[in-house]
């Protein structure tokens, strides 16, 4: 009898120590594979793939060679059966290109917020006119980043499989013309476990 | 007397246990903890009881609660609480998805329904309760203005129609057939109540809803393929035809010319119109009863109880909108009563199976606590105890609309003051916009909420 009340002790002493919640730092880029939604270690792929690609090739290297072209960034459309927060894709790629040194880049979310500002600079009556910034005096992006992301879902029993494509594309704005195109595509499967909670 | 006494041990646990449980449907039948907010949702408050769903979502049928609460702040109109709300229950379905295929806190669940009843384990919906949950979210996206979010939420409840579709088909081969004539009897006349629906999740509305919403958002191609379906589904509606003959001709289908022949020419918008769509949806899907299937167990008889829906649901006549210049009469597009008869009278050998192993777990118990010398109290303890928690499986999700309705026109640019129901509202419509009018009546009340896109 004594022996089992020691053994009930010793399962709940361990039963209790799993119970504790612990936080931990990780690596950012390390291999994420909670579940098969679309998270870190997709964005990161993408964003690599994409940076790459557009650096790497031939009639961008060409328009690079000299100036910087100015690029402004249209959202990536989301195709996907998830709720995915595109802009965030958008964001790492522009970031990475623009610290590539080669482009520079007119960001199209914050017009709002610089229209608001110029008209408190030149209409408020608080600002010295002589250091107002003048309305139309920005310079016009001559390219168009943008692109699609999709997602085709299928599942049978234990079995799900996704797979994303996600298509870049960079328009010269004066031509129409397409000057890049890239496409990533990440599969993945996740099949259940036998046995478990 | 001391083996008696340890006899009655176990029982006595399970009472304590089941103390916890009151609220959780399974000594207090479901519909009956949810009449309270049914009738809120009738009156002037609808959200007077949305605190106590809340409080159960941390409950082992947090799922089902989780519907509840976000459907009750749907109707009252609170889109971003019920977005909340309804998010939680997808994450509850992604978490049965997740389960591993012998999950040991399934057995678990399993083997304390085996002492007590099927309300002890944790509510799955049926598919097409888990296909209107996300129909319901992308409509919260949508009041909320968050298009790319609602056309989300569209292609999860595509996809799930075709999942839920395999599941069905697979799991309709292993359909055992029942040999017990009181249940076949019932059977038959479920079948005969929903007006012998072939399929308990496919609709025409989800079909119809998702191809509105893409053809809403210009996708106008996906909404072609939704309609089609719809179309199969409800081939009576003619305003699912007239979109359907409109959306062949603008995309230059080959099948417009069959359609044409078939339903006519559709009408086209005139310089000065827009498009006015109405979902008009009414009542409460009905609740779940039980009924008794007398048994014997080692000559003894036993009743077992199981769940059941009483009275007919056949598709009822449109309703008529005035204000709009002529009167428009709309089209039903589903019934959700005979859906939920047709998803229990696909489930009912399983629930069958349970409730006979339980009957026999449960005499075994009565006779070992019967002990040697007959009658003790343990025994009769036990009886009481099987008595009051024979109890049938009646939770569903109940503020679900009984049926849907659909209508839609042309009508030239301005303000409109319509009557529908017990309500009436006023709409704006804009050249060449279209403008949702999605109407909620609950018996008493008729609610609107336009939106104009």
């Amino acid at each position: 009898m004594k022996h089992f009340k020691l053994l009930m002790l010793m399962a709940m002493a361990i039963g209790l120590t799993a119970c504790q919640s612990k936080v931990e730092y990780g690596d950012a880029t390390e291999v994420e594979t909670v579940n098969e939604n679309f998270g870190s270690t997709d964005l990161q792929a993408i964003t690599d793939k994409m940076v790459d690609s557009m650096m790497t090739f031939p009639s961008v290297v060409a328009l690079t060679a000299n100036s910087r072209p100015i690029i402004f960034v249209d959202s990536i459309k989301n195709k996907t059966s998830e709720h995915i927060d595109t802009e965030s894709v958008t964001d790492s790629i522009s970031n990475k290109l623009l610290r590539s040194g080669k482009f520079r880049f007119i960001d199209m979310t914050k017009v709002d917020s610089v229209r608001k500002q110029l008209d408190y600079q030149n209409n408020a009556g608080m600002v010295d006119p002589s250091t107002a910034i003048k309305f139309g005096r920005q310079i016009g992006a001559q390219y168009m980043l943008y692109g699609n992301l999709s997602s085709i879902v299928k599942q049978d029993g234990s079995t799900k499989d996704v797979y994303y494509k996600m298509t870049m594309r960079l328009m010269d704005l004066e031509t129409g013309l397409i000057e890049w195109s890239d496409e990533k595509e990440i599969r993945k499967t996740r099949s259940k476990s036998f046995l478990g909670m | 007397m001391k083996l008696r006494r340890f006899r009655c041990g176990p029982l006595v646990l399970l009472l304590v246990l089941l103390q916890g449980c009151a609220y959780n449907s399974v000594l207090i039948a479901y519909p009956t903890q949810l009449a309270d907010t049914k009738k809120a949702l009738n009156s002037a408050e609808p959200k007077a009881t949305i605190d106590k769903l809340a409080d159960g979502i941390n409950s082992r049928d947090g799922l089902l609660y989780a519907e509840e609460a976000g459907r009750v702040a749907q109707i009252a109109g609170d889109f971003a609480a019920s977005k909340d709300f309804y998010q939680s229950a997808v994450q509850d379905y992604e978490k049965f998805d997740d389960k591993a295929v012998i999950s040991l806190s399934d057995v678990g669940a399993k083997g304390s329904s085996l002492l007590v009843n099927d309300n002890v384990i944790p509510y799955r919906g049926p598919g097409y309760e888990r296909i209107l949950l996300h129909q319901y979210q992308a409509l919260n996206y949508l009041f909320s203005g968050d298009m790319t979010g609602a056309l989300v939420e569209v292609r999860r409840s595509n996809e799930l129609q075709q999942i839920e579709q395999q599941r069905y088909e697979s799991s309709s081969k292993t359909v055992q057939q029942m040999e017990n004539g009181t249940v076949s009897a019932e059977m038959d006349r479920l079948s005969q109540a929903s007006g012998n629906l072939t399929s308990s999740f496919l609709s025409a509305y989800s079909y119809y809803m998702t191809g509105l919403l893409h053809e809403l958002l210009g996708e106008a191609n996906d909404a072609f393929i939704d309609y089609r379906k719809a179309a199969q589904l409800a081939p009576d509606n003619s305003y699912i035809q007239q979109d359907l003959v409109r959306l062949a001709k603008a995309l230059q289908m080959p099948q417009y010319d069959d359609f044409r022949q078939r339903w006519g020419d559709a009408p086209q918008p005139g310089a000065n119109q827009g498009k006015v769509v109405f979902i008009v949806e009414q009542g409460f899907v009905p609740y779940k009863d039980s009924f008794g299937v007398p048994f014997t167990i080692n000559g003894n008889w036993q009743t077992i109880a199981l769940p059941t829906y009483r009275e007919n649901y056949l598709t009822p006549g449109g309703d008529t909108i005035n204000g709009l210049g002529t009167p428009l009469v709309t089209a039903p597009v589903v019934n959700i009563g005979a859906l939920a008869i047709t998803a229990l009278k696909e489930q009912l050998p399983w629930i069958l199976a349970r409730q006979v192993a339980r009957v026999y777990a449960k005499s075994e118990m009565a006779r070992q606590a019967e002990g040697r010398d007959g009658q003790t109290v343990g025994s009769v303890l036990m009886q009481i105890f099987n008595v009051v928690t024979e109890q049938a499986d009646r939770r569903s999700w109940l503020t679900l609309p009984a049926e849907a309705q659909i209508a839609h026109s042309y009508l030239n640019a301005g303000n409109y003051q319509i009557n529908l129901l017990h309500g009436t509202t006023e709409i704006q419509v804009q050249r060449g916009k279209t403008t949702l009018v999605w109407v909620i009546d609950t018996g008493n009340v008729t609610r609107f909420y336009t939106r104009l896109i």
